[in-house]
This record gives structure tokens, C-alpha cells and sequence, in this order.
């Protein structure tokens, strides 16, 4: 592993020598941190080429009749996979366009793979279960994550200059749920904007 | 205060009154807790009906929601409508809609676009979609002002992608069919506004009615009074949640009263049909009491009034009761008054001496008996008086009584009367007035026999008066009978009918006497003399003074009539005072002209009783001078022989000679002869008049001369209408003659020119008559 490690710093290192860290912190209006909000960095200079890999697992599980994660960030062409683990039996779906997937009834330690073809959200259900809500945020940049509790989150070895950092949240009250500003990312340090924005539980859902 | 002319009307206004304000107060009192009891079950009613409206209402919702999460998490639509595949959208909404029959399906979608709902313009949308967005899924939908109660539903993909909306109109339909669940007959609206804009009523575009938008903008969630076109009503305003625009909705509940009242109508109807009939018997009653009261008082009324008119007051009132006793004691004194009535009138109708009808009661018969062919005849006692002295008052009586037992015997049938204290009065029928009075005639006669009296025998001369109850006259009949009896005896007749032209007129005598007074004055009433001729001397001596009245309008008026009337009337002295001064004014006149003569008055037998005038006489002729010759009757001494016998003497001291007048007829009584101390005698005419016919009259005449100058009077002879007359007088010694024969009577003027004349050589004798 220790191998793997070095010779990734090795490849990135020529970029690292230019690149900054970003943390970004994303709060509602009324100032509390927001989890699961998903920021993607599109830097100015472009994305790099290569494919894209995350460090979590591409999985979205079934377990106590709710999608877990509630959100995933996902590279485009991803495969991911949905296991069950619950006792009772599930009916994935998405309508997403570009997404549209139907996982007919499948068990428990079932599991079944969706690869996401299309770039933007794919919100996923259960047809059995209409308080299962999930999304699979298919990105086409590897600078993406998802905030943790604290709201807050953390890319490394991003290009320094000028780059557009977008949020999106499945509850933002904002066009397709995403915000997007444009940031100058210092060449060294850790960068730390803070995103206020509008979030609220949609009514007449049936969500956690 | 009105006033009552009967007891009875008093009684049934007074009760009929007194139950008409009670039944009136419990009349009103009762509408009024009806009306209230009624109102208050009415807002009960509508509180309820208000309640399951809420529940109709959440129903209705709760089933358009059903039809609605149907489609909405149908898995097919849900990825037609997600994948953006229009048409089957459309199809599935219309498939629905048909089915369920639904007014309006349609969907908006997260992003606002709408499917199935064309008419829902770019604004409402967007309305709709904040509505719906912030959670407001049921309520008041409106689409073109027209209400619609929707539903929405989201679609969950499985986030929100949009909303099925499913609305049913709130038309007239909706409001009967909601009107048709409530217990009671209300009636309900929608209305709904744009805020600040004027309500609309349930059908689409219409203004409410003012009053009914008025009651809504009154923000207030009980039942209220609402005034409507067919009377109050309580209504109940229940506001309603509006999705979309910013507009208002509420439901107005309303019951109108008259149909609440509608329950406690038949018994409103009850209440006035029994308190009428109760009326009707309360005055039928109290009308029967008065009257079973006022009847008897009615009667005793009606009886008193009879009573007050002296007819049979008997009246019948067989109740024991206060009434009744008082109607016994009524019969019992109407009984006493028409017993005692009875004595009286028999009393007053009867004279009590000879127990027959009086007067009163032959008047009373003659008014009630036909007077067609009806007499009546008054038959007098003749000198009664002097009989009456003769006999004494009861035998007088008992004569009368007599006669009029015998009059009854011979008239049977008849109705007899006692008129006065000396007559009778018979009341019968003839054919005619000759008829009558040839019966009467026989009947004098019959009556006329003596009448035994107590052992006597009391001759009765009996004369009669007729009168026909037919004729008109003042004079009642009874009275012209006894007139006629007057006039009977002055023509000493049996029997005579009622004149009444000899009677003259009462009425007219009375005027007579006052146009007397006026006539001393103006001169209409003058003084004639005749003159009185000396036998031996063969001249004239003396005049008599003689009044006459020339009436403008009567003419001549007979001094004996009014001499006589103006004795009996009390005027008398008037006429005498002015006659002697007359008499000395002319006598003065006559001396003027160189004749000296003795004039005679004339004094009535009055004035020998009035001491006063002979008083003023004596003043007078002394005061004249004259030479006063007073002719008085003997019989005016007889009423009053003492004072006439006091005056006469107190005249001759006074130098006034006196002379006996109208000797020989009437009651001529030496006594007489020998108590009055005259001057002169005077022979009465009647004996003069036929003295050159009558050996009888001229011995009288002579005897009487005779008598008189033996008792030193001068005598004088009247009434000579013949030479042959004054001849035998003057052979038999009278002193002085009076006649035609000698002169009539004249006026002053021409007894002097007779007197002049005389004094000529010519002997009376050659004067013209």
C-alpha cells in the first residue's frame, strides 16, 4: 500500500507543486452546518485528463428500509452497486434522465450494480418503499466530495487560480438543487470559503 | 269611557275584555317563546350542520386525494410523467378523470408547467405552484373565478416532481347535494372573492347578493340573524382555505325562520282557534248571565215605566233571588198605587152628595163617547138658593139626589151628572137638535113634579139647557149646556139650545172692557141726553144721562151690554166717575147757555156699595155746583142694604136727589119704598108703553103715582111714545114724562137747540119724533 501511496505522489507530484487545498464550508441560512451537501471544483485551467476515482465506495446499500448513503458521489460511467440488507425485498429505481434504472425485486445479501452513465442526479427510490430516497451524484470531475456533519469539505491538490466551485443539495432551493460561485484559489495554504445556503426539507415528501 | 245603555253589553264587553288580554298576553308570550325556543334550535341546527359540513368537506377532500395518490404513485405514470412522456401523462390523467368522474384533473409539475389544465394562465400557475410548494394541498381552488374544492398530490420520483391536482366544481349541484345530507332543511353558498374585490356567488362571474356579502364580511364564526328576500333566516359563515391566488372563500349555511317556525305553526293555529272559541263561549256565556240578570230588571223597568203611566204594572219574575223579592215587593206596591189610584179617581169623580158623576166625570165621558148626535142638557133647580134656605142644605141635597134618582129612572142608559149644587146634567143621543130638544122639553116636564123629602113636599120649577157635543165652540159642552140653562131662565123657558150668538164671546167681552177704558178717552164713548118733561109745567126740567159708544169696528155698542159687562168686570166705577163728570161739565155747559136743568145719572147697585165713590161723587157735584139726580134700581139695594141705605143718605144730606129706577119690574117691595128715602119714582116702561091699551096698566100706573106723592116722591113716567100716554099721565098727576114721544136722546148740542126751541110758543106736541 505504502508503495502504491508513493508512486501516487510521485505522478501527481508535478501538479502538487502548483496546487492548493480547499475546505469549504456550507451552512443553512440559519447558520448550521449542512451534511451531504456535494462540492464539485471545476478549475479554470480544466479538469485533468484520466480516469476518476474515488476514495469511498461506489455502493448505495438497502439497510433499515433507507439508502445508505443517502447521498454518493459518483465518477461518470461508475459502476455501482446496490446490496440488500435488509430481510425484506426492494425495487430500485431512478427516473433521472440519462439514469433511468430499474432493479426489480431483489432479497436480502442480494446485490446489483448500476453504472451511471449521465453526468447530474440520479434520484433513486424504492417502488415498495416510498420513504426510500436516495441520490447518486454522477460527477465529471475528480474534484468532488460530500460534506461530513460538520459541513465541511476538504479537496487537496487542487490547481491554484481561478476555479468554480459548485454545492449541490437534493433539498437546496435552487435551480436542479446546485449553487455555484466563482473562487481564486491562493497556490498555497488551505483556502476556506464558507457557502450560505437556502436548505429546506421538501413538504408532501415522504423523506427522513 | 265608553258608556254602556244596558247592563248586559257592560257585562260581555267587561269579561269578553278581560279574556281577550290574558289570551292575548299568552298568545304573545308563547310567539315569543316559540320564536326564541325556535331561533335557538335553529342555531343549534345550523352549529350541527356546520360540523358535518366539516366532515362532508374533509370527505370530499379525503376522496379526491384517494383518486389522486392513485395516479400519483401509480409506477408507470410516475416514470411516464418523470421520462417526460407527455401523452401518456395525458391519457393516464384523462383515464382517471373519466373514471372517477371528475370535474378538473390536471398536474403542475416542480418546475410550474402544467398539463391538462389550459386555462390556467401563467400567473395562476405560478400561484398554484407557491401554494402547493409551501404545503397547502386542499382547499378553494379557483379557475376563472369559478370555485372548484381541489386536491393535490404530489408525485414523488421519488423526490417531488410535481402534483396531481384534482378539483370538483362547488356549483349548485354540489351545495344541494351537501344541502340534502343535513337534518335540516338549510340551504348553502359558496362565495368566494379576490381580495379587496366584491364576493362572488357560487355560480362563476355572479355578484352575491349585498346583504348576504355584508353578513360574510363580518368576520364572526356563530350563527347570526340574516335579513333575506323571504324573511329572516340564521345563518352561519364558515370560512374555507383558498389554494392559489390571494382570494377568500366561505360557506354560508342559512335556515330560513319561517321554516323553523314551520313545527310551531299548527300549534300557534291551535292556540288562537281555542282561545277564539274560548272567546265565542265566554261572551256567549257572560251574555247569557246579563241577561238571565238584566231580564227581570228589564221587566221591572219596563213595569215601573207602566206603572209611571198608570197602566197594569204587574210583573213576573219567578227567580228566588234578590230579584225575584225585589220584583214581589214592586208587585205588591204597584198593587197598593193602582188600589189607592182607583179611590181617588172614584173620589174625584164622584160627588158625594148625591153619590152620583161629577162634573170631572161627565167631562171625562163626553171626551171618550162619539160626538156625533150626542147632547148634553143641564137642568137646573130654579131659585135654589132661596129653596135651599127654605129647606136646609141636606134635604136641599137630598132633593137634588131625588131629581136625579128620577132622572135615572126615566133615562136609563143614560149617564147623569150632578153639575153644580143646583144642577144636573144628562148625557144622550138624539137624531137631531130639535129632536133633542123635544125630548129634553118632555123630560122637564116628567121632572117636574113636586118631591117628597122627608114627609115634605118641595115644589120644583125645573128649566133645562141644551148643547150639541158637535158644535164648535170655545166653551166645553157641559158649560154651553149650563149657559143655555142661564139663558133658559133669562127667557123663563123650559128648555132652550145653546146660543151662541146671545152668549157672545168671553174672550171678546174681556177685550171689549179694555178698548172701554181706551174709548172714555179718546171720546168714542160720549153722553146723550133725554130730556124729562114737567106735565104741569109743560117744559122741559131735567135731563137723563144716557152713555153711548160709537166702536169704530162694533158700531153701536148696547149700553146695557157694556154697562152690564163693565159690572161684572169690575169697571164700572170708571165708567160712573166719568159719566157724572161729564154730566156736570155738560150741565155747566147748559147753564152757559141759559138753561138750567137737573141732570140724572144713572148709578149701577155697585157703587151703593163702595163708600169711597160716593165720597169722591159728593166732592165732585159739590165741587161743580151741580145739580145731581143719581137713578139707581132697587134691587142694587138689596145686596147691600145696609151701606146702600148709609150712602143714599149720606147723597141727600150732600143735596143729590135719588130716584128710584125702573119701578115695577123685578122684586118691586114696599119695603123697599118705605127704607129708601128718595126723591123721585120711576115707573118702569113696560107699564107705560101699553098704558093707552091696558085699563090694568094705567090702574097700576095711577096706584103707583098715587102711592108715591103719599110718600112725598116725585114720580116719573118712562118710555111715553104717545100723545094718548102723556095725555092719561098728565090727567093722573105724574110729575114728569120721558119717551120718544117727548125727545129721544141727543147729543148736548142739540138739547140746547131742543131747548131753544121749546122756548118757542110751540107745544112739544107739533115736534117731529
Amino acid at each position: 500500500m505504502r508503495a502504491v501511496f508513493l508512486f501516487l505522489l510521485l505522478v501527481l507530484a508535478p501538479v502538487q507543486a502548483w496546487a492548493g487545498d480547499l475546505a469549504v464550508t456550507v451552512r443553512d441560512s440559519a447558520g448550521k452546518p449542512v451534511a451531504n451537501a456535494v462540492v464539485t471544483v471545476y478549475p479554470a485551467s480544466g479538469i485533468p485528463k484520466g480516469p476518476i476515482r474515488f476514495a469511498w465506495p461506489l455502493t448505495v446499500a438497502q439497510q433499515n428500509i433507507q439508502f445508505d448513503p443517502f447521498v454518493l458521489v459518483a465518477p461518470v460511467g461508475a459502476s455501482v452497486s446496490f446490496p440488500n440488507r435488509d430481510k425484506v425485498q426492494h425495487h430500485v429505481y431512478s427516473f433521472s434522465a440519462g439514469n433511468k434504472f430499474e432493479l426489480k425485486l431483489f432479497g436480502k445479501d442480494e446485490s446489483r450494480s448500476v453504472a451511471f452513465k449521465a453526468v447530474g442526479v440520479a434520484a433513486i427510490g424504492c417502488n415498495i418503499h416510498d420513504q426510500m430516497v436516495g441520490y447518486v451524484k454522477v460527477v465529471d470531475t475528480p474534484f468532488a466530495i460530500k460534506t461530513g456533519a460538520d459541513g465541511v469539505a476538504s479537496l487537496r491538490g487542487l490547481p491554484a487560480g481561478q476555479v468554480t466551485i459548485r454545492v449541490w443539495h437534493p433539498w437546496l432551493r435552487a435551480p436542479k438543487n446546485e449553487s455555484s460561485m466563482a473562487f481564486a484559489l491562493p497556490a498555497t495554504g488551505v483556502a476556506r470559503p464558507a457557502i450560505s445556503l437556502e436548505i429546506r426539507r421538501p413538504a408532501g415528501g415522504h423523506m427522513h | 269611557m265608553i258608556r254602556f245603555s244596558s247592563l248586559r253589553g257592560r257585562l260581555t264587553v267587561l269579561y269578553a275584555g278581560l279574556f281577550g288580554v290574558a289570551l292575548l298576553a299568552t298568545a304573545v308570550a308563547v310567539t315569543l317563546s316559540v320564536g326564541g325556543n325556535a331561533r335557538h334550535q335553529v342555531e343549534k341546527e345550523l352549529a350541527a350542520g356546520g360540523a358535518v359540513f366539516d366532515r362532508l368537506w374533509a370527505m370530499k377532500a379525503s376522496q379526491l386525494a384517494d383518486g389522486a395518490r392513485v395516479l400519483s404513485r401509480d409506477f408507470g405514470f410516475r416514470e411516464a410523467f418523470a421520462s417526460g412522456d407527455a401523452p401518456t401523462v395525458e391519457s393516464a390523467l384523462t383515464n382517471l378523470k373519466d373514471r372517477l368522474a371528475l370535474d378538473r384533473a390536471f398536474i403542475i409539475a416542480a418546475d410550474g408547467t402544467l398539463t391538462g389544465a389550459p386555462d390556467i394562465g401563467e400567473a395562476a400557475a405560478t400561484d398554484l405552484w407557491h401554494a402547493l410548494d409551501s404545503g397547502a394541498l386542499s382547499g378553494v381552488l379557483r379557475i376563472s373565478e369559478t370555485p372548484y374544492q381541489a386536491v393535490a398530490e404530489p408525485i414523488m420520483a421519488p423526490q417531488l416532481v410535481g402534483w396531481v391536482v384534482f378539483a370538483e366544481r362547488l356549483d349548485r349541484k354540489e351545495m344541494a347535494s351537501l344541502e340534502s345530507l343535513a337534518s335540516i332543511p338549510l340551504s348553502a353558498a359558496v362565495l368566494t372573492r379576490q381580495q379587496g374585490a366584491p364576493w362572488l356567488s357560487t355560480d362563476a362571474g355572479r355578484a352575491a347578493e349585498p346583504r348576504l356579502a355584508r353578513f360574510v364580511d363580518v368576520r364572526a364564526t356563530g350563527p347570526r340573524p340574516l335579513a333575506t328576500d323571504n324573511g329572516e333566516a340564521v345563518a352561519l359563515a364558515r370560512p374555507l382555505t383558498v389554494i392559489g391566488e390571494k382570494a377568500d372563500a366561505v360557506l354560508v349555511l342559512r335556515y330560513p325562520l319561517n321554516l323553523a317556525m314551520a313545527p310551531y305553526h299548527s300549534l300557534l293555529v291551535t292556540l288562537v282557534f281555542v282561545g277564539f272559541l274560548g272567546l265565542c263561549l265566554l261572551v256567549a256565556g257572560s251574555w247569557l248571565l246579563a241577561r238571565s240578570i238584566t231580564r227581570p230588571i228589564s221587566a221591572l223597568d219596563e213595569a215601573a215605566r207602566r206603572l209611571r203611566d198608570g197602566e197594569d204594572a204587574h210583573v213576573e219574575v219567578d227567580t228566588g233571588d234578590e230579584l225575584g223579592r225585589l220584583a214581589d215587593s214592586f208587585n205588591a206596591m204597584a198593587g197598593g198605587i193602582r188600589e189607592r189610584e182607583q179611590r181617588i179617581t172614584a173620589l174625584a169623580l164622584t160627588d158625594q152628595e148625591t153619590a152620583l158623576p161629577n162634573r170631572r166625570a161627565l167631562e171625562a165621558a163626553i171626551a171618550q163617547a162619539d160626538p156625533a148626535g150626542l147632547y148634553i142638557a143641564a137642568i137646573g133647580v130654579d131659585r135654589f138658593p132661596q129653596v135651599r134656605a127654605a129647606v136646609g142644605y141636606r134635604l136641599a141635597g137630598e132633593m137634588l139626589r131625588q131629581l136625579a134618582l128620577r132622572l135615572g129612572d126615566l133615562r136609563p142608559g143614560d149617564l147623569c151628572a150632578r153639575l153644580s149644587s143646583e144642577r144636573l146634567a144628562l148625557m144622550f143621543r138624539a137624531g137631531s137638535p130639535a129632536m133633542a130638544l123635544g125630548q129634553l122639553e118632555s123630560l122637564v116636564e116628567a121632572l117636574s113634579r113636586p118631591v117628597r123629602v122627608d114627609g115634605q113636599t118641595i115644589d120644583v120649577g125645573l128649566n133645562a139647557g141644551l148643547a150639541a157635543v158637535a158644535q164648535a165652540h170655545l166653551a166645553p159642552p157641559a158649560e154651553r149646556a149650563s149657559i143655555a140653562l142661564d139663558q133658559a131662565r133669562k127667557s123663563r123657558r123650559a128648555a132652550v139650545a145653546f146660543d151662541a150668538e146671545t152668549y157672545g164671546d168671553p174672550a171678546s167681552k174681556l177685550s171689549l172692557m179694555s178698548e172701554m177704558l181706551a174709548a172714555l178717552a179718546n171720546g168714542e164713548i160720549s153722553m146723550a141726553y133725554q130730556p124729562k118733561h114737567d106735565t104741569r109745567a109743560g117744559v122741559v126740567t131735567g135731563v137723563e144721562a144716557l152713555v153711548r159708544w160709537n166702536h169704530p169696528i162694533r158700531g153701536f155698542v148696547s149700553p146695557d151690554m157694556f154697562v152690564g159687562l163693565a159690572e161684572e168686570t169690575g169697571h164700572i166705577r170708571a165708567l160712573t166717575v166719568w159719566t157724572l163728570d161729564q154730566a156736570l161739565r155738560d150741565q155747566a155747559a147748559l147753564r152757559l147757555s141759559g138753561h138750567d136743568l137737573l141732570v140724572s145719572v144713572n148709578l149701577s147697585g155697585r157703587m151703593l156699595a163702595d163708600p169711597e165713590f160716593a165720597t169722591l161723587a159728593i166732592d165732585r157735584i159739590a165741587g161743580a155746583g151741580g145739580r145731581i139726580c143719581l137713578e139707581i134700581t132697587e134691587t142694587a139695594v138689596i145686596d147691600h142694604p145696609e151701606t146702600a141705605h148709609d150712602i143714599i143718605d149720606r147723597f141727600r144730606a150732600a143735596g143729590i136727589k135719588i130716584s128710584i129706577d125702573d119701578y115695577g119690574s123685578g122684586l118691586s117691595s114696599l119695603a123697599y119704598l118705605k127704607q129708601i128715602r128718595a126723591d123721585e119714582l120711576k115707573i118702569d116702561k113696560e107699564f107705560i108703553l101699553t098704558l093707552d091699551r091696558s085699563a090694568r096698566d094705567a090702574l097700576l100706573v095711577k096706584s103707583t103715582v098715587d102711592l108715591a106723592h103719599s110718600l112725598g116722591l116725585q114720580t116719573v113716567a118712562e118710555g111715553v111714545e104717545t100723545a094718548e100716554s102723556l095725555a092719561i099721565l098728565t090727567a093722573m098727576g105724574c110729575d114728569l114724562a120721558q119717551g120718544y114721544f117727548i125727545a129721544r136722546p141727543m147729543p148736548l148740542a142739540n138739547v140746547v137747540d131742543f131747548l131753544d126751541e121749546a122756548r118757542a110758543p110751540a107745544a112739544p106736541k107739533s115736534r117731529k119724533a
